[in-house]
């Protein structure tokens, strides 16, 4: 077994993924705010807010997609202890996604939901290694009053990627996380290209 | 059914009363150990089956206690007991995982024999009283042909 590689996660199980949980639904509710977990356990490879995403939000009904650079036997072996949430290969099923920075040029496969039940769509937790470092972009919709300036590093392509995919109210709903910070984008946000 | 070596003790320690692993605390704690799943208390359906091999049906539910240690060379010890007694859980964790190294036989015999020897007496106790009380139903032939 895999047993040498196991590791405490949470020190306070159920408080601290309430506190992951809260993270989550405020990110997803004012797009685009840094939101911060001060008090999340790190794992290898795994930043301390993307890992408080995984244990708040994974458990045995919610089958999760690994990104090839996230699949180690470490990151394996502790999710499956403390989440047991099954792994999947075929995008289709996964009801949440780990992924890297390099992994957001090709979104295609995932469950955008139906126009029935746009909530059983995928979502996806994207690691990144910063939240601010990237071209400003103005955001706006839902839980933004006018607009918001945000400069996340990702690559243009990601957000023709989105648009692509985006046939409200389907969709797919994206949580960045860098360190202990994370910040949420709901697919009802709209990027405004022009401006820096 | 044929339970391996370690089923055997993890059973044996579910079964211990709290007062007969305490005195053996001071000896369990005393190593390098982290908690890798603190002491939980939660909830485990029971499913029973009438007469063994009927339907399963749905008994009720039980609290159950849970906890998961790992000694600083990386033997990882699991207990999961009936009750609420945190106490418990974590002291047949750590007993679990000292009984797995590579000369488990000090603490089998010390610790797993003595509590398996008074599980069984006490076992052995319950069933003359129970045997005591027993009943005999039998029918009578009715008169019909």
């Amino acid at each position: 077994m895999n047993a040498q590689r196991l590791q405490p996660a949470f020190v306070d199980p159920v408080l601290d993924a309430q506190r992951g949980f809260r993270g989550a639904l405020k990110a997803l509710a004012e797009p685009g705010l840094i939101q911060s977990l001060p008090a999340a356990p790190s794992l290898e490879g795994l930043a301390p807010a993307t890992y408080a995403l995984c244990l708040a939000l994974l458990d045995m009904d919610t089958p999760l997609w690994l990104a090839p650079c996230f699949d180690t036997p470490l990151i394996r072996a502790n999710l499956a202890f403390h989440c047991g949430c099954p792994l999947t290969a075929n995008r289709k099923e996964a009801a949440f996604a780990l992924l890297g920075e390099q992994d957001l040029l090709d979104l295609s496969g995932f469950d955008h939901g139906n126009d029935r039940y746009p909530d059983q769509s995928c979502t996806l937790l994207v690691q990144l290694t910063d939240l601010e470092a990237g071209r400003a972009l103005n955001w706006r919709g839902p839980g933004i009053k006018t607009q918001r300036q945000v400069n996340l590093p990702v690559p243009q392509a990601f957000w023709l990627e989105r648009q692509r995919r985006e046939t409200f109210p389907r969709g797919l709903d994206v949580l960045f996380a860098a360190g202990h910070h994370l910040i949420g984008l709901p697919r009802s946000t709209r990027i405004a290209q022009e401006h820096a | 059914m044929n339970l391996s070596p370690r089923q055997h003790w993890i059973g044996v320690l579910a079964r211990a009363f709290r007062s007969e692993l305490l005195p053996h605390e001071d000896a369990l704690r005393d190593v390098d150990y982290q908690l890798i799943r603190a002491p939980e208390i939660g909830m485990t359906l029971v499913r029973g089956r009438m007469g063994g091999n009927g339907a399963p049906f749905n008994l009720g539910e039980m609290s159950v206690t849970r906890c998961v240690v790992r000694l600083a060379d990386g033997r990882i010890g699991y207990s999961y007991l009936a009750g609420r007694d945190k106490v418990h859980a974590e002291l047949a964790a750590l007993a679990d995982a000292h009984l797995q190294g590579a000369h488990p036989s000090p603490w089998l015999s010390d610790l797993i024999g003595a509590l398996a020897n008074a599980q069984a007496e006490r076992r052995a106790q319950k069933e003359a009283d129970t045997a005591a009380t027993k009943v005999e139903f039998f029918t009578l032939v009715r008169g019909e042909n």
